[in-house]
């Protein structure tokens, strides 16, 4: 490739821009408009896993030791437990911290008052989590087993809450991959037709080229810079109002509803642009580049 | 320089545009093809030009048989091959001067190159004060004459012309033709397919008549041939 060549493609992709100012407008706002909804969805998408994901940590599993069990079978348990597979930690409670976490949450000191020590009618216990709440099943099985070895006494799980959140974390994720497939098809032929037009207008001088003894390579790289410069600046503007957007959507949600950070928190914005916009970017030059290449083949063939 | 051996070329309708024709042109040749429309000349150029593809027989140019000639080898045969059409093809937003040099431009010649080449072409046809101009402030013929300029600019040893004079006036296309005898005096190659029976009587050079698909006759220095033979 010659530098003057380079000039030259350059030289008549702007053109192509500028001749068919308004196809470029528009598909330039189109592919905006696209990707500015599939970042939305995807802000949606990947904030509600990443609430699920808090709040799936919060469900754990319960196991209770039968009474008067000594220091060394709560210790033999505890191993037990820990060499389950899934499992990624296992909290021991004393019956005394055990009945401290109930006062604290019955908000009832004198009904529980005198229960301390020897009458104490709590057991050992532990808080069990799980690497992901998918494989609480397996988990709760070899529970089970040491259950019936009689290591523990009473096994309690949160199953149906458990069943919710895997159910709401597969529609979620199902519904933004459909709404993103929709977009890029949206996009893929919004962004062909305007690169059709360009061709067609350029019809003439594509024969011509043809007839002289141009390459098909030196005839495309025009209308793939136009492709890619399209794509390129779709992807860049929908990213410039998402980011601040986003940003500033979140401190207001935190500024209204500050008790929703007591339950979940929001992704970063740097976290989530940091993979959506060289996503954006790479998405929108391949966009221009299929579309350039596919309206382009037709014309080639003579 | 051009070897046509037993073309034929059926069009997937079924029609036949050309029936075995075998031709043979020598460098420096001065060759018209003749017939009606629907003779199979337009066929003929198609398939030099390489725009089609015969479906039995072998097409030469230069000593490359362009049958099996891959697709990205395509553009350099063309590159042997000037082409003027009948509707000149010019492009309507590039002056004289850009229109020529487009054509030097597109296969990547050196620029240096390009403004030594494209002021000579331009006084050989004639148009060195229009080289400003645009296609629509010319006349038809100073239109052809840029198309021929941008034809043999990259100096291709075979010019190949569809009906060059048609949509021009009589003096007009004698401009035309003595540009092309000029052009073949200077050892290009140069094929021409019309039906202008006065030209051709003219010129007295080689006619080849096709009819029907088929070369009916081929003669040296001969004239158009009555017409009522062509159908």
């Amino acid at each position: 490739m010659k530098p003057s060549s380079i000039r030259y493609y350059f030289k008549e992709s702007f053109s192509g821009l500028l001749k068919n100012r308004l196809m470029t407008v528009a598909s330039m706002a189109t592919v905006a408009a696209c990707i500015l909804i599939m970042s939305f969805s995807y802000c949606m998408v990947n904030n509600l896993q990443y609430m699920l994901a808090q709040l799936e940590d919060d469900i754990g599993i319960a196991a209770f030791m039968p009474s008067n069990t000594t220091a060394e079978q709560v210790e033999n348990v505890k191993k037990e437990i820990e060499g389950i597979e899934h499992v990624t930690e296992v909290e021991y409670v004393s019956p005394d911290a055990a009945l401290e976490d109930l006062k604290k949450e019955l908000d009832a000191d004198d009904i529980l008052a005198g229960l301390e020590g020897e009458n104490n009618p709590l057991s050992n216990s532990f808080n069990i989590s799980i690497d992901d709440i998918k494989n609480q099943g397996i988990v709760l099985q070899k529970l089970n087993e040491i259950k019936q070895n009689g290591g523990l006494e009473n096994i309690k799980d949160a199953h149906s809450e458990t069943e919710v959140l895997i159910k709401i974390n597969t529609i979620i994720t199902v519904l933004g991959i459909v709404i993103i497939v929709i977009l890029v098809v949206i996009s893929v032929v919004i962004i062909v037709n305007t690169i059709k037009i360009s061709v067609f207008t350029r019809k003439t001088e594509i024969n011509i080229m043809k007839y002289v003894g141009a390459t098909d390579w030196f005839i495309r790289w025009p209308f793939i810079i136009e492709g890619v410069l399209i794509g390129l600046l779709g992807a860049l503007i929908p990213m410039l109002i998402a980011w601040p957007a986003y940003a500033k959507s979140v401190s207001m949600i935190y500024d209204f509803f500050p008790v929703i950070k007591n339950m979940v928190t929001f992704r970063e914005s740097s976290e989530i642009f940091s993979i959506l916009l060289p996503f954006s970017l790479i998405f929108g030059i391949l966009l221009g580049v299929i579309g350039s290449v596919t309206s382009i083949r037709k014309h080639l063939k003579v | 320089m051009i070897n046509i051996e037993h073309v034929s070329k059926v069009y997937p309708n079924g029609s036949a545009g050309v029936r075995d024709i075998s031709i043979h042109i020598e460098k420096g040749e001065f060759v018209f093809f003749v017939g009606s429309s629907g003779s199979g000349k337009s066929t003929l150029i198609k398939l030099l030009l390489k725009e089609l593809d015969p479906t039995e027989g072998k097409i030469t140019i230069n000593n490359v048989v362009t049958n099996d000639l891959p697709r990205e080898k395509v553009p350099y045969l063309r590159r042997n091959l000037g082409v003027v059409f009948q509707d000149f093809r010019l492009l309507p937003n590039k002056t004289v001067y850009e229109n020529v040099a487009f054509a030097m431009q597109v296969i990547e010649a050196p620029s240096k190159q390009i403004r030594r080449n494209v002021p000579a072409v331009l006084s050989l046809v004639g148009l060195a004060k229009k080289s400003r101009s645009y296609p629509n402030q010319l006349s038809g013929g100073e239109q052809q004459r840029t198309a021929l300029a941008r034809a043999i600019v990259n100096n291709p040893p075979i010019l190949i012309c569809d009906e060059p004079t048609g949509n021009l006036d009589p003096s007009t296309a004698w401009d035309i033709m003595d540009l092309l005898e000029d052009i073949n005096r200077r050892g290009t190659t140069v094929v021409m397919a019309t039906h202008a029976k006065d030209i051709v009587d003219m010129m007295q050079k080689r006619v080849v008549t096709l009819r029907r698909g088929q070369v009916i006759r081929d003669i040296q220095k001969g004239g158009y041939g009555d017409e009522t033979e062509f159908n």
